[in-house]
């Protein structure tokens, strides 16, 4: 019965294929500004490691004086001091934590077969890797002893394993950065990520780094922050242990807690750490707060969606709600001129249901074939949003999801839609048209 | 005269075709005006002078891996040899590039810290006496460093505090509102600075900041591995300088990298690419609204007629006028219309509250909604114009013949 409606519909699009072909573009370009704007707020909002997007936290610790504003969202500190990070990070629990703060380099070779480069790096502990799932091609994370030793070794990613040697492995080679000599210990995958979501702070869909090294370098090397730097009180800073020892806000952390139970306990142990700290002399407040937050709720944080992403999804679908409005006044145009042929069916024993169904047919037909269109219109449209700038290069793509996404929004708007001019249809009383033919 | 009551007893008679295009005038109407005032604010903000002549200034950053050269010397031979590549006008090292998003900011009190009075906030550059010509920026008030005003935090590692700073109109006017603030001495942390100059206008690193034209220069050179420099060069002849940076550094010191060589105005759109975005995106939206719309209109009345041309066919052989006609089709298409601009402009007021309270958007001014509301409605009688035409054109003789 189904491919007899199909075909049906088929017919009907032919008879009349102006009007048709009206509903069909008036559906695809409600579903394609719809898609577009829904594409990127998809690539923006998706979680950018589902299998653990609850399992790893970034502690945030309420450290600023009493009486202090900071300008965040919830007046907390965004980042850790380097004295807490390092303390978090020599903790007894949870198993695997990181500190970690972005710097960079200049990459060059004794070579001169490259010319020298830029690169920026990141300083985290050699849990980072299980942490954040990363695969390796060649070796493996750096040893315990180099986390305590700050020893010059590094893990990078293909990309940089490409750009410096043309791939292949070179694990036990080394790399020169600035002034200093590191060795590779591993390679991984690079990264593909949209949203550098372990690292919010310099912009939500920037890369991530392409150069991994021990968090212990940051001290004994006395290298730059890339990230950012935020102070609340007065402090000298003339020197780099000055830097270090500040109340200053300039180190990410990350931990991971398997379920409930090492959340809890986690939390209960950061008190604890601030309790302690506050006797040594620091954090002078009534309140101490800590709020442990996970990857949904660390991007959350940082508007990573922007609220015009939103006020755009919102605008699209009452941008859709229109389109319909329009393809409802022309299916009911186009069904009543059909009235008689409709009377003829129902005399010769259609049901009403029948009829009513058919027509579904016919609209969901009209929604498919928009639907696909709708997806050729939303392809520009994100082709045009990657053309406003080089940021949006990943984010405005259309996944698998959106993809089967599409045509699903235009048939089921196409059936709301129809679902009034069928009803009218189908409510047809054979008796007046059979009388007048 | 205007047949309005058989028109809206016509209308009556089929209600979902006149609802449906009343919502659509209606959503269309609050959609618009909404979408334009976005698009109108983000206008403004995106054409605001930032004091900078963007198009002629340009920055790079370099990277000093090499060790062999003292890098405060190196330093000075860079910006001579970039003060005389053909086209430039001044360059000079600047830490914090203004508009690039990226930079220092504080708040500089009327007290020394740690004692408590009134602080405003400012993003702040680092530069020398070529900085204010580099930049290209104009001082209403005062004057610029003098040589010996410089202080260099070098590779000596010795470090003293300038004792000068060149403001923003933007700053002093916050800072001291009865004016006068040039002379006046300002604190960075414990330090007194004096005001020697005020620019007129200059943007801070950050345009979406909430106070954007805070802005300080600071008399001071940081020689580090790590510099930004600025270049104003000739009008059009940016690019062909921009060309010739790396190899002109490299050919000087070559164990270093020069990166991101960028254009002001570069920077800025890099910075605003979201609101670009947004921008495109809703002209894009509104078009595209309007035609749908539009296409409605038409399609609806064409539909109208093709039901009603025996009717049409009557009147006209009654001795209807073609321009009764017309007349006709565009009255109800204005009572239908007017219906829903007036639904759609309490709609839009309501969105435009929406999206002030959750947004934090501004608030959505009358004038947009009046404005959209006439536009709608010009647009729908055009789209009327057409389809009346052709009624009009039905030759009584339909009247007598039967379907």
């Amino acid at each position: 019965m189904f491919t007899h409606y199909l075909d049906l519909s088929w017919r009907s699009f032919k008879r009349t294929p102006v009007v048709s072909f009206l509903m069909v573009l008036a559906i695809a370009i409600g579903v394609g500004v719809t898609m577009t704007s829904l594409s990127v707020y998809h690539m923006m909002s998706m979680d950018p490691i589902p299998e653990k997007s609850n399992q790893l936290f970034h502690p945030q610790l309420q450290t600023v004086d009493e009486g202090v504003k900071l300008w965040t969202k919830d007046g907390m500190p965004r980042q850790m001091t380097y004295q807490d990070a390092v303390n978090l990070m020599n903790a007894p629990i949870p198993e695997r934590k990181t500190a970690s703060v972005k710097t960079g380099f200049s990459v060059h070779l004794d070579s001169s077969t490259v010319k020298p480069f830029s690169s920026a790096a990141r300083l985290v502990n050699r849990q980072f890797f299980e942490i954040f799932n990363l695969e390796f091609i060649n070796g493996a994370t750096w040893s315990e002893n180099d986390d305590l030793n700050a020893s010059p070794v590094i893990v990078i990613d293909d990309y940089l394993n490409n750009k410096l040697f043309g791939g292949g492995n070179n694990v036990g080679k080394s790399i020169n950065l600035d002034d200093g000599q590191y060795q590779i210990v591993g390679i991984i995958k690079t990264w593909d990520i949209h949203i550098k979501f372990y690292d919010l702070n310099n912009g939500a869909f920037q890369k991530p780094e392409h150069i991994y090294m021990p968090f212990s370098l940051v001290a004994a090397r006395e290298l730059d922050n890339w990230g950012n730097t935020n102070g609340w009180k007065f402090e000298p800073s003339n020197t780099f242990q000055d830097k270090l020892n500040s109340e200053r806000f300039w180190v990410q952390f990350w931990a991971e807690l398997p379920d409930e139970q090492a959340k809890q306990r986690y939390g209960e142990y950061l008190m604890a750490y601030m309790q302690e700290q506050q006797k040594l002399g620091r954090f002078n407040r009534d309140e101490l707060v800590y709020k442990l937050n996970n990857v949904d709720d660390w991007m959350e944080f940082f508007s990573v969606v922007s609220k015009d992403n939103k006020v755009l999804v919102a605008l699209s679908f009452m941008f859709l709600a229109v389109c319909l409005a329009n393809i409802l006044g022309l299916l009911l145009a186009k069904f009543l001129r059909r009235a008689p042929e409709v009377g003829v069916r129902r005399a010769l024993g259609a049901s009403k249901r029948q009829v009513f169904y058919q027509h579904l047919v016919e609209v969901s037909l009209l929604g498919f074939l928009g639907g696909t269109l709708g997806i050729v219109i939303s392809q520009l449209g994100l082709w045009g949003v990657r053309a406003t700038h080089s940021v949006y290069t990943n984010l405005a793509t259309m996944d698998a999801t959106m993809l089967f996404a599409s045509p699903v929004i235009a048939i089921v708007s196409c059936i709301i839609a129809g679902l009034y001019p069928a009803w009218i249809v189908c409510r047809t009383t054979p008796a007046i048209y059979l009388k007048s033919q | 005269m205007l047949e309005i009551k058989p028109i809206i007893n016509a209308m009556l008679r089929s209600k979902v075709g006149a609802f449906l295009l009343l919502i659509q005038i209606a959503i269309t109407t609050a959609i618009v005006s909404n979408a334009a005032f976005i698009i109108s604010d983000r206008l403004t903000y995106l054409k605001q002078d930032t004091g900078y002549q963007e198009e002629a200034l340009f920055t790079f950053n370099v990277m000093t891996f090499g060790r062999d050269v003292n890098i405060d010397q190196q330093i000075e031979l860079d910006e001579a040899m970039l003060r005389q590549i053909p086209g430039v006008i001044d360059a000079s090292l600047m830490q914090t590039v203004p508009l690039s998003g990226s930079g220092s900011a504080s708040g500089f009190g009327e007290k020394p810290e740690p004692e408590k009075g009134k602080q405003v906030r400012a993003s702040y550059m680092f530069g020398d006496e070529h900085a204010l010509n580099t930049l290209g920026v104009k001082l209403s008030e005062g004057r610029n460093f003098s040589d010996d005003e410089i202080v260099v935090h070098g590779s000596d590692g010795k470090q003293t505090a300038p004792s000068v700073v060149i403001a923003s109109k933007a700053f002093t006017d916050e800072m001291f509102p009865e004016g006068n603030g040039l002379g006046k001495t300002i604190f960075m942390e414990d330090k007194p600075v004096q005001i020697i100059g005020i620019v007129e206008r200059m943007a801070g690193a950050w345009l979406r900041d909430s106070k954007p034209f805070n802005a300080l220069i600071i008399p001071l050179v940081k020689t580090d591995t790590i510099q930004d420099f600025v270049v104003r060069t000739a009008p059009g002849q940016r690019a062909q300088v921009m060309a010739q940076i790396e190899d002109k550094m490299l050919a000087l010191y070559d164990k270093r990298v020069v990166r991101e060589i960028e254009g002001f105005d570069l920077l800025k759109s890099k910075y605003n690419a979201k609101d670009t975005l947004m921008l495109r995106m809703l002209v894009v939206l509104i078009v595209v609204l309007v035609l749908v719309t539009a296409l409605g209109v038409f399609g609806l009345t064409l539909f109208n007629i093709s039901k009603r041309t025996k009717q049409i066919g009557t009147r006209r052989a009654l001795g209807a006028r073609k321009s009764a006609i017309i007349r006709y089709f565009l009255v109800e298409n204005t009572l239908i219309s007017v219906s829903g601009l007036v639904i759609g402009s309490v709609a839009a007021y309501l969105l435009g509250q929406q999206l002030m309270t959750v947004f934090s958007l501004p608030a959505l001014p009358l004038s947009f909604i009046a404005f959209t509301a006439l536009s709608v409605l010009v647009m729908s009688l055009l789209s009327v114009l057409a389809p009346a035409k052709r009624a009009a054109d039905i030759s009584p003789s339909i009247a007598t013949r039967s379907i």
